[in-house]
């Protein structure tokens, strides 16, 4: 049994209904047939398109495209391939298109024979995959630059933490030094006086000696603060050595030696508690004397300076307090800062400003801090707090 | 630096004078297949490829070089000091018009003469001057160099349909002469056509030849006109010819034009 089949189309109606654009021109561009197809398309009709060129029908962009590219393709080859185009709708929206075209020789020259597909979504697509991978690019671009960014923070804080160990170096250099070559001259200076003072002397020359005697050891005392200062602010901070002490017992002893040193004042020492501490025990001495010494230049002598120490669950405290005006408002603030000096009744008495800074440091370095009260009414009070090791232990766990 | 490979210099012909071929913005020298066999009796012919475009070494290729056309001028200068001997005619196609007379501004005394193919001072309107092109359209052409950005990245090379008719052109041609790498294709494009050289090139006293086609898009009769007006020892030949490449389209009268042109300089008129 035979089917009958339908007619298949002619080569004209393959042409105009194509189910793509269809376009013959010659080769300067000039559209010699367009099929209604591609009409349709681009909203003109087959009289218009007739006599027009090709390219005036593109965004400009694409007519410097076709000049620059596909031309002389079109020329050098004979074809093009997978072309991307914008058309321009006779309404004047952009119609993309993707264009394969055939140069054909004939006996009378060439024709380009054109075939175009609307690919508006494909379009669309690898615009979006274009966005994406610009979009990663330049995500890519910020990675690298933040990761140089970076390196480059990180050679600078090498750089410049190498510099501050090498101030730190120098820092200690300097302390090796001036400990050697100042100290030393002042203790001849000291001893020779001592000598001096053991023969008969008469009432003047023992008011000379008793100065030089004293000025010596002011001398000392504000060069150990200098180097205190030197190892706290450029250095690797005050050292300290614990050892197990009797907190009352070095507390008692510098108490002794400063009563020698300033006989104008009274100091009481209170003790509260076992005093079974571990500490640095000259640089307990170091806090009284600098608060003794911080009392009797500015409190009032009058009254005592009662000195009190104490070990108790898990805390040290040293306070030393004194009757007398109240520490200006405007000093408070910066009271352990070095430098901070308020007004002295006895020239004698002046230091460089370092020993509340000190005090503060030394109690740092322990684990602890500074404190200070001072009012009218309830004199001043310094209070040193430094948890004992066993308590500093159980924070840190 | 070998500058054989960066530019994939070719060298054919022998004569007492060099012709060196600059091709323009799109594609590479395989555009002066219709015309430099012409010369290559009388003449030492060399060309090569723009870094960027074409066969030339792409990682030679630096943003900050070819920033600007003065770039490839130096690479041209380059070309001319190892490669040329005897005098010295620049064709320059488009573009390379301008990136020949920035040479010659470099090289002063060298180079003998132009040929200049199409070409253009300044695409972009500025006053009074006609250049043919607004700042968008140069977006434009940017953004259709973009919608191809797939079409022309080595991964996915297009697909070329047999060219009837074509038997002899070599398979390595499809579609790769004009195939550029996106990015380097966009950065050429802007600094061609943002590039105003009007300054560069007027009163250049080199003897020029301007080739100019009767419909150009990209560089119109008046602006060839305009260029052979600032120019003071310039011939100026109209090439009936429609588009941008009549080395191409149209090479017959292009030769004639050149060899009446190049007279002085062919054969017994040679030291």
């Amino acid at each position: 049994m035979s089917v009958e089949h339908p007619p298949l189309p002619d080569a004209e109606a393959l042409f105009e209904d194509a189910p793509c654009g269809l376009i013959v021109s010659r080769e300067d561009g000039t559209i010699l047939r367009a099929n209604r197809i591609f009409c349709t398309w681009i909203g003109r009709s087959v009289s218009e398109l007739l006599g027009l060129r090709f390219q005036s029908l593109l965004t400009v962009g694409g007519r410097i495209f076709h000049q620059t590219h596909w031309a002389p393709l079109m020329q050098m080859q004979g074809s093009v391939a997978e072309v991307k185009l914008d058309l321009l709708h006779r309404d004047g929206h952009v119609v993309t298109m993707l264009l394969n075209g055939v140069r054909r020789e004939h006996a009378g020259g060439a024709y380009n024979e054109l075939a175009l597909f609307g690919t508006t979504d494909r379009d669309a697509y690898e615009r979006e995959l274009l966005a994406a991978r610009k979009n990663a690019e330049e995500l890519l671009w910020e990675k690298t630059a933040a990761e140089s960014a970076l390196q480059q923070l990180k050679s600078e804080l090498s750089i410049a933490y190498e510099k501050s160990q090498r101030r730190a170096l120098f820092a200690e250099q300097m302390v090796a030094i001036a400990s050697h070559d100042l100290k030393n001259p002042l203790t001849a200076i000291r001893m020779a006086c001592d000598f001096l003072a053991r023969s008969e002397r008469n009432v003047k020359d023992t008011q000379l000696l008793r100065h030089i005697n004293q000025s010596s050891e002011r001398a000392q005392r504000m060069i150990a603060d200098l180097l205190d200062l030197a190892l706290a602010r450029v250095g690797r901070g005050i050292a300290i050595s614990r050892s197990s002490l009797d907190l009352h017992k070095i507390v008692g002893q510098s108490i002794s030696e400063l009563r020698v040193t300033f006989p104008q004042a009274r100091v009481e020492h209170r003790i509260k508690g076992a005093g079974t501490a571990e500490l640095d025990a000259d640089r307990v001495q170091q806090i009284i004397g600098n608060l003794i010494a911080n009392s009797v230049a500015y409190g009032d002598l009058q009254h005592p300076i009662t000195v009190m120490s104490e070990v108790d669950s898990g805390m040290i405290t040293i306070s030393v307090h004194n009757e007398g005006p109240p520490i200006p408002d405007s000093l408070i603030d910066n009271l352990f800062e070095p430098m901070t000096r308020g007004s002295v009744k006895d020239e004698h008495l002046r230091s460089v400003g370092l020993g509340l800074f000190i005090v503060r440091e030394i109690a740092v370095a322990h684990g602890g801090h500074v404190a200070v009260t001072s009012g009218t009414a309830t004199g001043t009070t310094f209070l040193v707090s430094i948890p004992t090791i066993e308590s500093a232990a159980d924070t840190v766990d | 630096m070998d500058l054989e490979r960066r530019n994939n210099v070719t060298i054919v012909g022998d004569g007492p004078a060099t012709l060196v071929f600059s091709h323009g913005f799109g594609c590479d020298q395989t555009m002066w297949s219709y015309l430099y066999q012409h010369f290559t009796g009388q003449f030492r012919v060399v060309m090569y490829d723009l870094v960027g475009a074409g066969q030339s070494d792409l990682t030679a290729y630096s943003r900050e070089k070819y920033s600007s056309l003065a770039g490839y001028a130096h690479d041209l200068v380059e070309i001319i000091d190892r490669y040329a001997r005897g005098p010295v005619i620049l064709v320059g196609h488009s573009v390379s018009a301008m990136i020949g007379a920035l040479a010659d501004r470099l090289l002063p005394e060298r180079i003998a003469a132009h040929i200049m193919v199409g070409p253009s001072p300044c695409y972009i309107d500025s006053g009074d001057y006609v250049g043919g092109f607004k700042l968008e359209d140069i977006h434009s052409l940017l953004d259709t160099l973009d919608s191809n950005y797939l079409g022309w990245s080595s991964t996915m090379a297009p697909v070329i349909m047999g060219a009837p008719g074509q038997p002899g052109l070599s398979a390595e041609l499809t579609n790769s002469f004009c195939r550029t790498e996106p990015e380097i294709a966009k950065q050429f494009a802007r600094v061609t056509f943002m590039s105003d050289n009007r300054q560069d090139v007027a009163g250049l006293l080199t003897p020029t030849l301007i080739l100019q086609s009767t419909e150009d898009l990209i560089a119109p009769v008046a602006v060839g006109e305009y260029l052979h007006a600032i120019l003071p020892d310039s011939t100026f030949c109209l090439v009936p010819n429609v588009g941008h490449c009549p080395h191409m389209s149209a090479p017959g009268a292009c030769t004639e034009a050149m060899d009446t042109f190049l007279q002085p300089w062919v054969g017994e008129h040679v030291r």
